[in-house]
């Protein structure tokens, strides 16, 4: 004990000797743990956003689609692509077919469209949403001023339009647009509402940069050759698992599926999403550890380089230390000493920068980010490992000197 | 004065037939060719030889910084002729308060610090050290410059530092490598003076010197001259030539 404090004292002393050279050999472990901290601040801030913001299917609803919800490194969206396209005989069909359905409601969307008036235009990235007359009871859209279309306007496929919030603002400032008229791809639309704010997702996509308007007029404007995305609500919350049954057992048999084969389609609860998302964030993990490795290992050959060359400059003294009375484990421990506590420090700067970074984020986009404790543990103790690893060669090194040969050394 | 037999009793140093073989490029350098002399406790020996007479391996030697290729070196007791490299860190921790030319000191240490440093690998406790490294640089008249770094220091002040360095671990012997080689000479007199209050205080003390004038002060001198005892006796008849060889030796 008495020789880690005496070891500790000496290791800080040439640590505050030389304070700049000591900061930039630690700039590879300063970097590496701050992009970790960084990481896993920004995964656990999207996870606790993800699991508030992907809950948008309301309750017993179920997404039917032929895209998976996501995820990352093993999809191959060729396949996926080159399954059948979701369309409104399958709602149709789902309607008739499936007893403990409530409600159905497909929707389609184009992102990238403009939205203009006589006067105004909005930049090309609205999102145009053609949805059915049911789509506010699955979706968690709702109209803050004016109203939703009707049956006969969604059937009919009148040009109506209800505006996302950040469009009216942009188009009508100050004003209310119910009664205006507004032109997607060159049509004539009427607004017949406003929708609620329903804010940004995950803290930089704004929901409310989108149009809503019916199905049908979608499909004239974009083309009927889409997939559908389709909402499903269960008649009753009992019945939410036998409904994705109905509906799974419903579509493999209109669409074929062999037996032995799995669906060729996909359903999303809030769950599904939720794991999906949880595995993408798992690999996000793994990544930023990754990178985290890969820089604590340039940051490693830093402190190697600087402790041999701090070896070397010291020969004399460590000649000395030996001379009287110091043992190779001593010297060793001495040196050790130095380059744990060099990475440790250097991980002690980089957690500071990195909670700095995510507060930043947090700050600048509003984004909630949060650091696990477990990060901050992981990144200072692959701190100290590195120093350990990269730091015991030139120990070894300094340990095995010959007293007589280190002390003519000038 | 010492028989040199090795065979009385309180001897501190006795080394037996001594070789140290050097192989340098492929070729064979013999420092030491079968050194055989003993030092009692309480002795002021200076081993003499001009450069290249084996004194320095001597040194390193009788310091246990080296280990001899054939013989036995009895250090208080102890055969510290084939002793592990940890075992003779302790050795020369306990045994032995190293005084080198050059000083040796840390230079960014201060001079109390420099004189803690044998305590430290002693595992004694910081106060305590901090107790006996003040009454070392008392003994040599340092205190008030304690807290002063050694390239604050004058040479003299220097070497006395490194003094109570030798001092404070209360060793067998100092061992001392051209103590005065780096100072001028009034300097290096009030070195000498103070060799002689620590003999008088009882000191085992081993000078290693090319200078006659240094060796002439000390009671006895060993002359080396290519890797052979060539004299022992008086330090002044050795440093002047005039003992023969193995007056005291064998």
């Amino acid at each position: 004990m008495r020789a880690f404090l005496d070891n500790l004292r000496l290791a800080l002393g040439t640590f505050l000797g030389n304070p700049l050279r000591s900061l930039l050999t630690l700039l590879g472990i300063v970097i590496g743990v701050a992009t970790v901290i960084t990481m896993m601040g920004l995964i656990e801030g999207l996870r606790t956003k993800v699991n508030r913001d992907l809950g948008r299917l309301g309750a017993h609803t179920f997404q039917l689609t032929k895209w998976p919800a996501g995820g990352f490194g093993r999809f191959n969206w060729a396949k996926f692509a080159k399954r059948p396209d979701m369309g409104l005989e399958d709602v149709r069909a789902i309607e008739m077919f499936c007893p403990s359905v409530g409600v159905v409601a497909p929707s389609d969307d184009q992102g990238g469209q403009k939205v203009s008036t006589v006067s105004a235009e909005t930049r090309p990235s609205v999102r145009i949403i053609g949805a059915s007359t049911t789509y506010p009871m699955t979706s968690g859209v709702s109209v803050q001023s004016g109203r939703y279309f009707n049956e006969v306007e969604g059937m009919d496929g009148r040009n109506v339009v209800l505006l996302g919030v950040d469009v009216a603002d942009l188009l009508f400032p100050g004003i209310d647009p119910v009664g205006f008229e507004v032109r997607i791809q060159n049509r004539p639309f009427r607004v017949i509402g406003v929708l609620q704010r329903r804010g940004s997702f995950l803290g930089m996509v704004s929901m409310d940069n989108q149009a809503l308007i019916p199905l049908r007029v979608f499909q004239q404007l974009y083309g009927k050759e889409r997939s559908l995305d389709i909402d499903i609500q269960a008649k009753d919350p009992s019945l939410f698992r036998k409904a994705q049954d109905e509906v799974t057992t419903l579509m493999r048999r209109r669409r074929n599926v062999d037996p032995d084969q799995p669906n060729d389609f996909e359903i999303h609860t809030n769950e599904s999403v939720t794991a999906s998302f949880n595995q993408l964030s798992q690999v996000i993990t793994i990544a930023g550890i990754g990178v985290c490795l890969l820089s604590l290992v340039v940051g490693g050959i830093g402190i190697l380089n600087i402790m041999l060359v701090s070896v070397m400059e010291r020969t004399r003294e460590i000649g000395v230390r030996k001379a009287l009375g110091a043992k190779r484990r001593r010297i060793l421990g001495q040196f050790a000493t130095e380059a744990v506590l060099l990475a440790l420090f250097g991980g002690g700067l980089g957690v500071g920068l990195g909670f700095g970074l995510v507060f930043l984020g947090d700050w600048m986009v509003g984004f909630p980010m949060s650091v696990p404790p477990w990060a901050v543990g992981l990144a200072l103790s692959m701190s100290c490992g590195v120093g350990l690893l990269f730091g015991i060669y030139p120990a070894a090194r300094a340990a095995k000197l010959d007293p007589v040969e280190a002390m003519r050394n000038e | 004065m010492s028989d040199g037999s090795g065979a009385g009793t309180g001897r501190l140093i006795q080394v037996d037939d001594i070789t140290r073989v050097f192989h340098v490029g492929g070729e064979e350098v013999r420092a030491l060719r079968g050194v055989t002399f003993g030092i009692s406790r309480g002795e002021w020996v200076a081993i003499i030889g001009q450069s290249g007479s084996g004194k320095s391996t001597m040194m390193n030697v009788l310091g246990c910084l080296d280990t001899p290729t054939s013989g036995r070196y009895m250090l208080n007791g102890k055969d510290v002729s084939r002793m592990s490299d940890d075992e003779l860190a302790v050795i020369r921790n306990v045994e032995i308060g190293f005084i080198f030319q050059t000083f040796q000191l840390l230079p960014k240490e201060t001079a109390l610090a420099n004189v803690e440093l044998p305590l430290v690998y002693r595992g004694m406790a910081a106060k305590e050290r901090r107790e006996r490294a003040k009454a070392a640089l008392d003994k040599v008249q340092l205190t008030h410059r304690m807290h002063h770094r050694p390239n604050e220091l004058s040479g003299g002040q220097r070497q006395r530092v490194a003094i109570a360095r030798a001092l404070v671990s209360e060793p067998s012997m100092l061992l001392a490598d051209e103590p005065t080689g780096n100072l001028d000479s009034a300097t290096g007199e009030e070195i000498v003076r103070l060799f002689e209050q620590l003999h008088q205080a009882g000191h085992t003390l081993v000078l290693v010197t090319h200078e006659p004038k240094l060796a002439a002060r000390c009671p006895r001198a060993i002359r080396l001259s290519d890797g052979e005892i060539v004299a022992d006796g008086p330090g002044r008849e050795v440093a002047m030539g005039v003992a023969g060889p193995m007056v005291a030796g064998v």
